[in-house]
């Protein structure tokens, strides 16, 4: 059994200092089980100014089980695969330990961004364009930044239009961009499904 | 006591030294071996324990002492009499072996008692036929041979034990006492010690010799305190744990020995999952970055408070992990399980007999197959259950990989096809190949085949085909002769009391079964030799290695000529064996026995020259692969031994699991008159007689002749 209280406590303390770390915890829905978070892309690095949004899922055995996450905005690193978004880092898997908290978890995806470790890659594409042609993949790691991360926060308006367009009413459409934190493909999910 | 020790083993190592050091000038080895054998057996048989023993400054070329254990090298710890003896044993064989060849001591790598093998091999010579002699065989002999077969001074015990469900705690006290007792440690902690190393205690004094104590600790997640430390609950009624984020009182809290403190709610949760993950013998404390294992005690507790069916499997688990995570033993693969597992001591290229009956190949489990290796018997398999089931057999779907062996299927007309390993290869010629090609050429590759139209593949498939069925049969033929030959046990069984009670004087009958027992044996050994050959002059493995067609139909030649040999014997002393002897006459029943002796002892001979041909001109010339068999036995299968851990004093374990089991299973201490080797060695002896039509593995021959050592050392007694 999820232990709920500690999830509330998590999410208390890892919201009061959001402005500071970057990184924020949102419910996604009435369920404490379905989390999702945000990390800011770190300074200096091909992500400064981007908004990463991931999916995190909290198993029945959490905190005794890590978090199952992974990226929902699209992301060019060595670690992260670029085809879904999975993560690969030790600490989401057998380094687990009970005592590290979302909050630790999200502040590693952090420094994982700044600091990517090719010789372990999630993405082989990714890493082997890390090893052997730096410049280009700075740059399109960029790009996907540029692209994806930032598209989040602006031209909502936009994405409302977009799938106005696509037939679904409008004050559903907000609604549903709303509950996901602007994610085009995920509101689309959800205007699908019912 | 202690003085006795030492001086056995100073005996024992000036022997050593010996014939360490006059190896150049011929030395006396056979002189000098025997002395080792007889030293080391009189320190087993007065149950010397050599866990005082000291540094060794003689023999540093051979031994590497450190105080507490001797070390034989490579690695190699001895703490007792029986572990002395062996390696007295080893080193003694190994001497011999060395001086024959002249190879350098310093250049001892690998101590193997089935060296023991090759040298009785060498003695037997004396007693074998050559084809031409073999009508000549005057009684004197036949009686060498059979007292010979029946005197048995000292031979090997079987080095494989079997290990029982009740046994297995057993099984693993030996190596917890020895490690508790090393290290002054509790047995939780040595367990954790060893599961790290996979049981493999010579290696964890490895890792103590070379890196030290705290290293060794560290790395398996050993935390031994001095005292635990309550600090913090001394001071306040409650504490914070970290996991669930509440104020817990400080009676319902757990410190493990790294000093980590959590809510026994929490340490409950997290052993439970862990265990349901399967992962019960190494849980880790649940602090970020804390390498150490939780203490197996409080495991016990926390579960079993909250659910008593969990903690039994984890007591399970903890208990057959020295089945699971350890190289040396391996479970019986009998279908139904018997429970068994069987413990080999040196090598795990060997076959064993379980004690449900089941005989198996140690290394992969599955049928006894020398001398086949057990990928060839892997793939034997395997053709056979494909090639059955193909209805039409003239349409081969698969070709083994040139690099990983796996049969790939040919999809499509395109002849180049790639494995899952990723190796492309030509369908035509089994090459491997680059990637790129076009319809008509492969690049990086001329076969000259590539044009190979569809009838020529047909053709070449057919060939294949036949070639299969040619070894295929004649396997069949020998594995279906060995079926209905085990008949001819109850049948003799019976001849024998007709003929028994017919005579009033005594007639020994242990020849016919000795002989049954001989065609047994060679029948598989024939039986196996087929795929054997198959792969071995054939194109699934040894392609390239066997590249000049000459040079592989010579050895194809030579080998196929012993197997005739081989064959046209068996089938002689199957027939001999037939014979009606309990109507026979006395002296047609003398004949009789002259011939199945005869033919038994050339078809020893000719087996043990097959696998030698075999392991050495065959398997031992190949260049790339490697292929290991299991050695020659010429008593057949080796028959594991009940488990009989030598226990100096039972309440020196401290085991702590399931002691109800304890009383039952542990062994009396040792009687200080003889060793339980010998004991067993005269038993399997008086056995012999009454009880041979069940013994398999009767020993067929004895080797060392008894020589008066007291003249040549006086021993201290
Ligand atoms: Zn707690
Ligand atoms: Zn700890
Ligand atoms: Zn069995
Ligand atoms: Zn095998
Ligand atoms: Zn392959
Ligand atoms: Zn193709
Ligand atoms: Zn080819």
């Amino acid at each position: 059994m999820l232990d709920l209280s500690r999830v509330q406590k998590e999410l208390m303390d890892c919201n009061r200092d959001k402005d500071i770390s970057g990184i924020s915890v949102e419910l996604r829905g009435d369920d404490l089980s379905r989390l999702f978070g945000t990390i800011s892309g770190p300074i200096a690095t091909p992500y400064e100014g981007g908004t990463f949004r991931i999916d995190i899922h909290l198993t029945d055995e959490y905190p005794f089980e890590p978090p199952k996450m992974q990226f929902m905005t699209k992301v060019w690193h060595p670690n992260i695969s670029s085809q879904n978004g999975a993560i690969c880092l030790d600490i989401l898997k057998d380094q687990w330990s009970p005592a590290l908290t979302i909050k630790t978890a999200l502040l590693s995806l952090q420094a994982l961004l700044s600091a990517p470790e090719p010789d372990d890659p999630q993405d082989a594409v990714v890493a082997q364009q890390y090893l052997r042609d730096y410049p280009t993949f700075v740059g399109t790691a960029r790009y996907w930044t540029e692209t994806f991360a930032k598209r989040a926060s602006v031209g909502i308006e936009e994405k409302v239009q977009k799938l106005v367009e696509m037939g679904f009413p409008e004050d559903l459409v907000r609604k549903s961009l709303d509950k996901v934190g602007g994610d085009e493909n995920m509101a689309l999910e959800k205007l699908c499904s019912g | 006591m202690r003085d006795y020790v030492v001086e056995i083993i100073e005996r024992t190592f000036n022997v050593a030294a010996y014939v360490a050091t006059s190896i150049h000038d011929y030395p006396d080895v056979a002189l000098a071996s025997a002395v080792l054998f007889y030293w080391s057996r009189r320190a087993s048989e007065d149950g010397l324990c050599m866990s005082a023993a000291r540094a060794c400054t003689l023999h540093d070329l051979i031994f590497r002492c450190a105080p507490g254990i001797v070390e034989i090298d490579p690695g190699r710890a001895v703490t007792d009499g029986a572990r002395a003896r062996i390696a007295c044993q080893s080193l003694a064989l190994e001497l011999v072996e060395q001086s024959q060849v002249g190879i350098c001591l310093s250049e001892l790598d690998q101590l193997d008692l089935g060296l023991l093998e090759t040298n009785r091999s060498m003695e037997e010579d004396d007693y074998m036929y050559s084809d031409d002699d073999e009508a000549d065989c005057s009684d004197r002999d036949l009686d060498g041979i059979e007292s010979e077969e029946d005197s048995l001074d000292w031979h090997p015990k079987p080095s494989s034990k079997v290990i029982t469900k009740e046994s297995l705690l057993l099984a693993q006290g030996e190596d917890l006492r020895r490690v508790m007792e090393f290290l002054k440690l509790k047995e939780q902690h040595a367990r954790t010690l060893l599961i790290h190393h996979r049981w493999d205690v010579d290696k964890l004094f490895a890792v103590l010799v070379d890196k030290g104590k705290d290293q060794l600790f560290a790395e398996a997640g050993v935390t031994v305190l001095e005292c635990k430390s309550y600090a913090a609950s001394l001071f306040s009624p409650t504490v914070a744990c970290n996991i669930c984020m509440e104020d817990i009182c400080a009676n319902e809290v757990t410190v493990m020995d790294c000093s980590h403190c959590f809510c026994n709610n929490c340490w409950t949760e997290h052993f439970i999952v862990k265990i349901n993950e399967g992962q019960s013998r190494r849980i880790r404390c649940m602090e970020h970055k804390c390498n150490a294992i939780c203490d197996e005690a409080a495991i016990r507790n926390l579960v079993s408070a909250r659910d008593p069916e969990l903690a039994e499997r984890f007591e399970r688990f903890l208990l057959e992990s020295y089945i699971d995570d350890n190289k040396m033993v391996k479970w019986c693969p009998s279908v139904p399980h018997c429970g068994n597992a069987i413990r080999v001591e040196n090598d795990e290229y060997c076959e064993v007999e379980c004690a449900c009956g089941l005989q198996f190949c140690f290394r992969c489990s599955s049928e006894a197959h020398s001398p086949c290796s057990c990928l060839m018997w892997e793939l034997w398999a395997k053709k056979c259950k494909d090639e059955s089931e193909t209805v039409n057999w003239m349409t081969v779907h698969t070709k083994p990989c040139p690099k990983c062996h796996k049969p790939v299927e040919k999809n499509g007309g395109c002849n180049l096809v790639s494995c899952i390993c990723g190796q492309p290869f030509c369908w035509l010629c089994g090459g491997a190949t680059g990637k790129n090609h076009t319809w008509t050429s492969i690049s990086g590759h001329s076969c000259g085949r590539y044009k190979e139209d569809k009838e020529q593949s047909a053709e070449r498939a057919k060939k294949d085909l036949y070639r299969y069925m040619h070894y295929h049969n004649r396997h069949k033929a020998h594995t279906d002769s060995f079926k209905l030959e085990s008949r001819l046990k109850e049948l003799i069984k019976d001849k024998i009391s007709i003929s028994e009670s017919k005579n009033i004087n005594y007639i020994d009958y242990t020849w016919v079964t000795n002989g049954l027992y001989r065609l047994f044996r060679s029948r598989r050994v024939l039986s196996y030799s087929y795929p054997f050959a198959y792969y071995m002059f054939g194109n699934d493995l040894f392609k390239d290695e066997m590249a000049d067609e000459k040079k592989r139909e010579l050895k194809k030649n030579l080998f196929e000529d012993q197997q005739e040999r081989l064959e046209s014997n068996v089938e002689k002393l199957s027939k001999s064996l037939e014979q009606q002897f309990d109507e026979l006459t006395e002296e047609a029943v003398m004949a009789m026995r002259a011939e199945v002796i005869n033919l038994s002892v050339h078809i020893d001979g000719i087996c043990k020259k097959m696998y030698e041909c075999i392991e050495n001109d065959l398997l031992g010339s190949l260049e790339q692969a490697i292929h290991n068999i299991s050695p020659y036995k010429s008593e057949g299968v080796e028959r594991a031994s009940e488990l009989s851990v030598f226990t100096r004093d039972p309440s020196q374990c401290f085991l702590q699991l399931n002691s109800s089991l304890k009383g039952e299973t542990m062994e009396p201490g040792r009687s200080s008159s003889g060793s339980p080797s010998f004991e067993k060695g005269c038993s399997s002896r008086k056995r012999g007689r009454r009880e041979a039509l069940l013994d398999l593995n009767m020993p067929a021959r004895a080797t060392f002749k008894s020589y008066d050592f007291n003249s040549q050392i006086s021993h201290p007694r």
